[in-house]
């Protein structure tokens, strides 16, 4: 089915407005996920993952800072999405640079890691340069990695499968660098072990934004029909009182 | 030619100009008395057009007799070629309905990229029509429908048919032959998002410009169809509309309250579009030289929005009061005028003393009339990227400031209060139509929408003061992963902080909130007139009436339809001849 990018944010904003997620975040989360679409990198496959899990977030505590000091933090996200908690990790690297030059986040317990890719753009946008390295699988271990110089509109961004068992530490955290002093770029080493590994640049990143432009995006039936039915969460029923609250004639 | 640098430093620092207070103009009820002026998105649409003397012509034309078929106009502009293509069918009067609800139109229409073959004008034909209900893809970039008038449409008609043209008194109470009631764009539907029109449609590339084109559209081929339908009805009688009164029929809208939660949605959008216009009337005041032409100018217009204001008629007794007021507000100042001025200032200091608000703005519309050279580069500047940002490194002390001194406004409300927090705003299960509503449907209270800017910045305000007596030394990002509750209300703060005039200056939660104002705000910005309003929530409206014609383009163009007058009618003798009909 063919969808024009902002019908998937708006169906986006719905669906995650109905699952409970702030105001403020739920536009975050919808724009992470249209971001990664848009941009060639699969977000909607990335939601196909996440949608079952979504609404169980409600239930978790918020994300705590466990350590801090001037350069760094360490963050433990109860194992929360990344679409609604990893603005806010992003945004504490991203202080923390403007303050000393450099500065890393950790952030631990977090799902869906892959929607940080939005996050980090907007702090290359708004003049800082930032990168974030994660491992992600059980049985089989990828790594990814993505990277922006500051002023750039368009990371760039690497992943490949490794030989590496899978350890309980890694699997679900996330590290984030954000310099106002250093541009930062990133690729994966060709370590022994990797293999299936993509590199994407910044240009080829911006050249998929451009075809999502002229053409819009292309989604699945059922995972439209899924993100709708929960969006209808928040619409309330029909009613000829109701229809009264329009004011029409 | 301005340039951004320069409407920077107008704007801020040490050589702004004296921008109206951000109090005073972002006051909602001071915004609903707005009036279309030359920056108004119509005035600079047709301004462009005939500039650039774009070709418009019709290269489909299958009306039956009854009018009803479909007609492609292909328009040739500068950076491209456009179709605008129109499906007209039969409808039932009991069917017309201009709810957003309604499932069936009189006429159907689509603004498309390129030329229209027979394989896509039938892909539009299976969808368009059906509106909501259909699909299009990324060549489609506005889609819209508009029921007849009852009052105006068959009457028109006879009377071409006659030979006779329409009793202007007649135009002059309602003036449109057709009312849209719903013109969709920006990616609805599964058109072209705005971000492709903004890119790749330069001729478009300004907010609604591609919106408001249909409704021009719309109102010059309603024009043609009534003559084509009289012209059929009786050939032997028929003669052609005169041109003046063509000019004065517009197009009629119907807005509800789905184009309020815009306003609140898209603030720095509208802060731009309220700068521009403020930035124009400082430029005015400062810049503005008085001489005997203006002053002569000024009486001319002060004439027509006296007249074009009496002539505007509606049963809302609010509006109709309104109006009166404008007209005495209009006496006032003639007297006021008889005695010499010295500076643009003076008068406005005078109008505010002594004009109702509705007046008070039109006094405005006026002045910007006088100055095409202080006002029309400002048509180039209403786009703005919506970024709502947050700024991290901010000190928690640095943003309770903020708080204080820019939503004093919001920190002045007692939510607390009976009434304050009544209202709530909700999209229905039908069409997602947004509604209101009250005490009397409070099942639907936790699904509101978050429009309730004024009190999520007194909510976030308590627990900031909280959170600095703990930490005084966070910065908003600290702040923020203790709070993310707070992120949109926070980054909303912060960035229309950065912005001269901010949020617009409301309690829309409260149980005496008149939606009526939000609505009338955009639809000044759009150019519209003769606001008819049908209750506190939605309004009928005249767009494009006074605008120069299709046939117009090309001929010398001056600019000059603000506040249209009746037009007085050519003697019979001099009425247009049968071979002035338009081609068909």
């Amino acid at each position: 089915m063919h969808v024009s990018m902002i019908e998937l944010k708006a169906a986006l904003r719905r669906c995650f407005e109905a699952s409970g997620y702030f105001v403020g975040n739920y536009e975050d989360a919808a724009n992470m996920i249209l971001w990664l679409e848009k941009h060639g990198l699969n977000g909607l496959g990335e939601l196909e993952r996440a949608i079952s899990f979504i609404q169980q977030d409600a239930d978790k505590s918020l994300s705590t800072v466990i350590y801090e000091d001037n350069t760094s933090a360490i963050i433990d996200s109860h194992g929360r999405s990344a679409l609604n908690c990893i603005a806010a990790s992003v945004d504490l690297a991203h202080a923390k640079a403007l303050e000393c030059g450099i500065a890393t986040v950790t952030v631990h317990n977090c799902h869906n890691r892959m929607f940080v890719l939005k996050a980090l753009t907007d702090c290359g946008r708004r003049g800082i340069s930032a990168a974030a390295y994660w491992q992600n699988g059980s049985k089989v271990v990828s790594e990814h990695t993505v990277a922006i110089k500051a002023g750039d509109r368009y990371p760039s961004y690497s992943e490949a499968i490794t030989n590496l068992a899978a350890t309980a530490g890694e699997k679900q955290a996330l590290t984030i660098i954000c310099s106002s002093r250093v541009d930062l770029t990133t690729s994966l080493q060709q370590s022994k072990g990797n293999f299936n590994s993509r590199y994407i640049s910044a240009l080829q990143v911006a050249i998929n934004k451009e075809y999502s432009v002229d053409h819009g995006i292309d989604i699945d039936e059922t995972l439209w029909a899924q993100i709708n039915k929960i969006g209808e969460g928040i619409l309330v029923e029909n009613t000829e009182r109701s229809r009264m609250g329009a004011g029409g004639s | 030619m301005t340039t951004p640098a320069a409407i920077n430093a107008a704007l801020k620092g040490d050589n702004a100009l004296p921008l109206r207070p951000i109090n005073q103009v972002m006051n909602l009820e001071r915004l609903g008395a707005m009036h279309q002026s030359r920056l108004s998105f119509m005035r600079t649409l047709v301004r462009r057009i005939m500039r650039e003397r774009w070709q418009i012509e019709p290269a489909r034309f299958e009306l039956d007799a009854q009018g009803y078929g479909t007609v492609i106009y292909e328009i040739k502009a500068p950076h491209g070629l456009f179709s605008f293509v129109l499906f007209s069918s039969y409808l039932a009067s009991e069917d017309r309905n201009d709810r957003v609800i309604a499932t069936q139109w009189d006429l159907t229409m689509a603004l498309v990229d390129g030329q229209v073959d027979e394989i896509y004008l039938e892909k539009l034909r299976q969808n368009v029509p059906k509106q909501e209900a259909g699909r299009v893809d990324s060549r489609v970039f506005v889609l819209s429908r508009a029921n007849r008038s009852a009052r105006n449409f068959d009457y028109v008609v006879n009377q071409l048919a006659k030979g006779e043209q329409p009793d202007v008194a007649k135009i002059a109470q309602v003036g449109y032959l057709y009312r849209t009631t719903a013109v969709y764009g920006s990616g609805k539907l599964g058109m072209a998002d705005w971000e492709k029109v903004s890119t790749r449609y330069p001729d478009f590339a300004r907010p609604f410009a591609a919106e408001m084109f249909v409704c021009l559209m719309l109102r010059n081929f309603s024009l043609l169809q009534v003559e084509h339908i009289a012209k059929h009805k009786s050939p032997d009688s028929f003669l052609p509309m005169q041109p003046k009164v063509k000019r004065f029929f517009g197009i009629g809208n119907s807005t509800g309250l789905g184009m309020a939660p815009y306003l609140i949605n898209h603030p720095i959008l509208i802060n731009q579009w309220v700068e521009m216009r403020e930035l124009a009337l400082a430029r005015i005041r400062v810049l503005g030289g008085i001489d005997q032409h203006i002053c002569e100018q000024f009486k001319e217009l002060m004439g027509r929005c006296y007249v074009h204001t009496a002539e505007t008629v509606t049963e809302d007794e609010w509006q109709t009061g309104n109006n009166q007021q404008v007209l005495l507000d209009m006496d006032a100042l003639k007297a006021r005028v008889a005695v010499p001025f010295n500076s643009w200032d003076e008068l406005l200091r005078w109008s505010e003393e002594h004009c109702s608000l509705q007046g008070q703005e039109m006094i405005i519309s006026m002045m910007l009339e006088l100055y095409p050279e202080l006002v029309d580069d400002l048509e180039d500047y209403h786009t703005a990227e919506e970024f709502l940002d947050l700024d991290p490194l901010m000190p928690v002390q640095q943003l309770k400031e903020i708080i204080e001194q820019r939503y004093n406004w919001a920190l002045a409300i007692d939510f607390n209060a009976d009434g304050a927090r009544e209202t709530f705003w909700y999209r229905s299960e039908e069409k997602m139509e947004p509604r209101l509503g009250g005490t009397e449907l409070e099942e639907g209270r936790k699904k509101q929408m978050a429009l309730g800017v004024g009190y999520a910045v007194r909510k976030c305000y308590d627990q900031l003061c909280e959170y600095i007596a703990a930490y005084p030394e966070h910065t908003t990002a600290r702040f923020m992963v203790a709070r993310p509750k707070l992120r949109g209300i926070v980054r909303r703060i912060q960035t229309m902080n950065k912005c001269v005039y901010g949020d617009i200056q409301a309690n829309l939660l409260d149980r005496n909130v008149l939606p009526m104002h939000l609505l009338r705000a955009k639809l000044a910005f759009f150019g519209v007139g003769k606001f008819d309003p049908r209750s506190r929530l939605w309004v009928r409206n005249t767009m494009f009436q006074g605008a120069p014609l299709l046939e117009d383009i090309g001929k010398p163009f001056n600019d000059d339809w603000f506040m249209p007058l009746a037009p007085t009618l050519d003697e019979p003798s001099l009425n247009a001849s049968k071979s002035e009909a338009p081609a068909q």
